[in-house]
C-alpha cells in the first residue's frame, strides 16, 4: 500500500518523500529507509503516511499527531471504535496545540468514479427518495489466509467484515447516513482454523427507515463487488470495483429511470444506461484531497475521523448483533497483546 | 467523454420491416424520383465529405441506386454526392407529414421516455440545471411528443421549433434559439436529413449561449447494419440519409465547429433484428460468418449481439451530447 501511495504522491506533485520505514531495508529504494518507526522523525517530515497493520495504526497515528504531523492512514482505522476514539482525541489535541492538523483515512471507495457518479445521480434528486441498498463484497480468502495477521482478531479486530466489508458499510453511510438498528449472522465456514469470520450478513435500518443489507465474504470464490440502490424513480447499481489486482473487474454503473404506464405505475424492466469505468483514479483523488487539506486548509469530505468512527461502530454493531458469534468470540483466547 | 450503453428490450421487427415503414419508404422514394426530374435543378454537388472534409474523389461509391452516395475512406461516413437545397428538403418533409397525418401514428411512448430520461440523467450527471429545452423539429415529426413532455417531463420548460422551410444558413433556427434562450437543445432527427449538417450545427453553436447542452441523434455509418447490408439496409431511405455520420466523422466535425463532445453512444436497437430478418428471408445470400450466424440465431443471441454492438459503438444509431 505504501508503494501505491508513494506513486500517487509522485503523480500529484507537491510531495517530497524524505524517508520510508519498513520491516526490512530495500537496497534499491530511491529514498532513505529505516526500520525503526521513530527514526522517521529524524528526517523532520510534515506528513506521515501510515500503511501498517491494524493494531499498529493507533500508535503510529497518535505519535504523529502528537508531534504535529499531518496524517494519512490506511483503513480500517485500527481494530475497533476505541482505537478510533483514541486517534480522535490525539487529533483534537493536535488541533489545539498546532492548529490545522489533518487526519484522513483511506476509504478510497467513496472516490471511485462509478460511486461518485451514483452519488451525483442521487444528489440531483432525479431518482427520488432512497428506499433501500444491497451490497455484496467478497473474495476467495487469499494465500496463507490462516497465517495472515489480518486473521488474528487481536491484531486486526476481526475478519473479512472489518477488512473488506467495511468499505461497503462506509458507502452505505455515505449514501444514507448512520445505521443504528442492526441484525446479523456472522459465520466461519471454510477457514475454520482461524478465529475470525469468513462471512458476515447484516440487515440494518437507519432513522429515516432506509434499509440496507450487506454480505461480506471470504468464500465468494468469484471476486465480487456489487452495490445496488433502489429509489422512488428507478435504480442504480455498481458492478465491479477497480483495484490494484484488477480481479473485481471494471466498474460498471447501471442506472434506470422508470417508465410509467397510463395510470402512472412503473412498467417492469425499464431501459437502463450502462457506464463503464476502466481507470482507477481513486488513489490520485484521495491524495489530491489530502494535499488540498494540508496545503490550503480545505475541509475533508472523505475519510474523516468521524466517518471512521461511524463505520467502526457499525462494524461492532454487526458483530454484536449475532449473539452466537459474540459469545464464541469472547471465548476465543486472544494471544497477541492488546 | 462518456460512452454509455442503453439497454432495453429488442423491438419487434415489424417496427422496421412492416407495412407502414414500407409505405413510408415508397413515398419518400417517389418524392426523390420527382425531385431528380425537377427542371429547376435544386441540387448542389458535395465536393468533400461533410463530416471530415476529405475530398470526394478519394471516397469510393457506396451506392448508385436512385442517387449516388459515397463512403468516406477517411472517416467512414456515408454521404449523398449531391443534395437538394434545405428549403426543398423541408418542403418535401412537410408534404410527407401532411400526407400521412390522418394515418394512425403508433405508440411511441417508449421512444419519448428514452429521450426524456436521457436528458434527466445527463442533467444529474453534469450537475447542471437543464430547465429550458428547445426541441428542434421533432414535434413536427412526432405529433404526440409535446403532449408527452407535458405529462412526463416535470421541472422543465419546453419550446418547440416546428418544421418549416429554412434558408441554407438556418436563419429561422437561429432566430428561434435566440428567442427561446434554451439551456439544452434536443435534435433527434435532423442531422442525417439536412442539406448541410455543418451549417445546421454551426447555427446551433452561434445562436445558443456558451454552455448550452445539445442532445443530438442520427443514423450511424459504423453500424453493423450498414457495414453488412450497405444501401440494401431497410433503414437506408436516401432522402432521410443524406449524411450518415460515423463516430469519427461526427467527432471531427464537432471539433472543427468548436463544439465539445461530452458523450457518445450508439443506442440503436435494430441492427440485429434487421440482419436476422434479412438473412432468414434472403436464403441464397452468403456472407462469411454472418449468414450462418443469423440463420442459427435465436432471440437471446440477437440481444447479446445488439448489446455487444452498442458496447463497441457499432450500432446503426448514434447519440451525441455536445456543449456549445
Ligand atoms: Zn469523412
Amino acid at each position: 500500500m505504501g508503494r501505491i501511495r508513494h506513486d500517487a504522491m509522485d503523480r500529484h506533485g507537491g510531495f517530497e518523500v524524505v524517508v520510508a520505514c519498513d520491516t526490512a531495508l530495500d537496497p534499491t529504494a530511491s529514498v532513505p529507509m529505516v526500520t525503526d518507526p521513530m527514526a522517521v522523525y529524524d528526517y523532520a517530515p510534515d506528513v506521515i503516511v501510515c500503511s501498517v497493520p491494524n493494531m499498529m495504526i493507533p500508535d503510529v497515528v497518535c505519535t504523529a499527531l502528537e508531534r504535529g504531523k499531518h496524517v494519512f492512514s490506511e483503513k480500517p482505522p485500527g481494530r475497533n471504535s476505541a482505537d478510533v476514539r483514541r486517534m480522535m482525541e490525539a487529533e483534537a489535541a493536535a488541533q489545539a496545540a498546532h492548529g490545522g492538523r489533518v487526519l484522513k483515512f483511506g476509504f478510497n471507495h467513496r472516490v471511485h468514479d462509478a460511486i461518485e457518479e451514483a452519488k451525483k445521480l442521487i444528489d440531483a434528486g432525479t431518482m427520488g427518495d432512497l428506499y433501500f441498498m444491497r451490497g455484496v463484497y467478497g473474495k476467495a480468502g487469499g494465500p496463507n489466509y490462516a497465517q495472515n495477521w489480518r486473521n488474528d482478531p487481536a491484531l486486526s479486530g476481526g475478519g473479512i467484515l472489518i477488512d473488506q466489508g467495511i468499505h461497503m458499510l462506509d458507502l452505505f453511510q455515505m449514501f444514507a447516513g448512520r445505521f443504528t438498528d442492526v441484525q446479523s449472522f456472522v459465520q466461519r465456514k471454510f477457514w475454520t482454523d482461524v478465529p475470525v469470520e469468513d462471512n458476515a450478513f447484516a440487515l440494518m435500518k437507519n432513522a429515516q427507515g432506509i434499509v440496507a443489507s450487506v454480505h461480506s465474504s471470504a468464500t465468494q470464490w468469484q471476486h465480487t463487488f456489487r452495490l445496488e440502490l433502489y429509489l422512488r424513480n428507478g435504480f442504480i447499481s455498481v458492478d465491479g470495483i477497480l483495484s490494484a489486482s484488477g480481479s473485481y473487474g471494471t466498474e460498471v454503473l447501471t442506472v434506470a429511470l422508470n417508465r410509467l404506464d397510463a395510470t402512472g405505475s412503473p412498467i417492469p424492466n425499464p431501459e437502463s444506461q450502462e457506464l463503464r469505468f476502466t481507470e482507477d483514479r481513486s488513489w490520485d483523488k484521495e491524495i489530491a484531497e489530502f494535499h488540498a487539506a494540508v496545503v490550503e486548509g480545505a475541509a475533508l469530505r472523505c475519510g474523516t475521523s468521524q466517518q471512521a468512527l461511524d463505520v467502526m461502530e457499525l462494524v461492532e454493531a454487526i458483530y454484536a448483533a449475532d449473539p452466537e458469534w459474540s459469545t464464541t468470540r469472547q471465548q476465543t483466547p486472544q494471544t497477541a497483546t492488546e | 467523454m462518456q460512452t454509455p450503453v442503453f439497454l432495453d428490450h429488442l423491438p419487434d421487427i415489424d417496427a422496421v420491416a412492416g407495412q407502414k415503414p414500407a409505405k413510408y419508404r415508397l413515398r419518400r422514394n417517389q418524392a426523390l424520383g420527382a425531385l431528380l426530374l425537377d427542371p429547376t435543378d435544386p441540387w448542389q454537388e458535395r465536393k468533400c465529405c461533410p463530416a471530415c472534409g476529405q475530398a470526394s474523389d478519394k471516397n469510393p461509391i457506396f451506392s448508385q441506386a436512385l442517387m449516388e452516395f459515397r463512403r468516406c475512406s477517411g472517416c467512414n461516413s456515408i454521404y449523398a454526392a449531391r443534395t437538394p437545397d434545405q428549403a426543398t428538403l423541408d418542403r418535401l418533409r412537410l408534404e410527407q407529414i401532411a400526407a400521412t397525418a390522418a394515418e394512425p401514428q403508433g405508440d411511441r411512448e417508449f421512444e419519448f421516455t428514452s429521450l426524456l430520461n436521457w436528458i434527466s440523467l445527463t442533467e444529474a450527471r453534469l450537475e447542471r440545471r437543464l430547465d429550458r429545452v428547445l426541441d428542434i423539429r421533432f414535434a413536427s415529426q412526432a405529433p404526440a411528443w409535446p403532449d408527452a413532455t407535458e405529462r412526463l417531463s416535470h421541472n422543465r420548460a419546453w419550446d418547440f421549433l416546428h418544421l418549416e422551410p429554412d434558408s441554407p444558413d438556418f436563419a429561422g433556427l437561429r432566430a428561434a434559439i435566440a428567442q427561446a434562450a434554451p439551456r439544452a437543445i434536443l435534435m433527434p432527427a435532423e442531422l442525417d436529413r439536412a442539406a448541410d449538417p455543418a451549417a445546421l450545427l454551426a447555427a446551433l453553436k452561434d445562436a445558443a449561449a456558451p454552455g448550452t447542452v445539445i442532445f443530438a441523434a442520427s443514423s450511424c455509418a459504423d453500424g453493423l447494419e450498414y457495414e453488412i447490408l450497405g444501401a440494401e439496409s431497410p433503414s437506408f431511405v436516401p432522402l432521410d440519409r443524406l449524411t450518415v455520420f460515423s463516430i469519427k466523422g461526427f467527432e471531427t466535425l464537432s471539433a472543427r465547429l468548436g463544439l465539445k463532445v461530452l458523450e457518445v453512444s450508439t443506442p440503436g436497437r435494430l441492427d440485429a433484428v434487421i440482419l436476422d430478418r434479412y438473412f432468414k428471408s434472403a436464403e441464397n445470400r452468403s456472407i462469411p460468418f454472418w449468414s450462418s450466424f443469423f440463420r442459427e440465431a435465436d432471440k437471446n443471441r440477437l440481444r447479446d449481439l445488439q448489446i455487444l454492438l452498442q458496447r463497441s459503438l457499432k450500432s446503426g444509431v448514434l447519440r451525441f451530447i455536445l456543449e456549445t
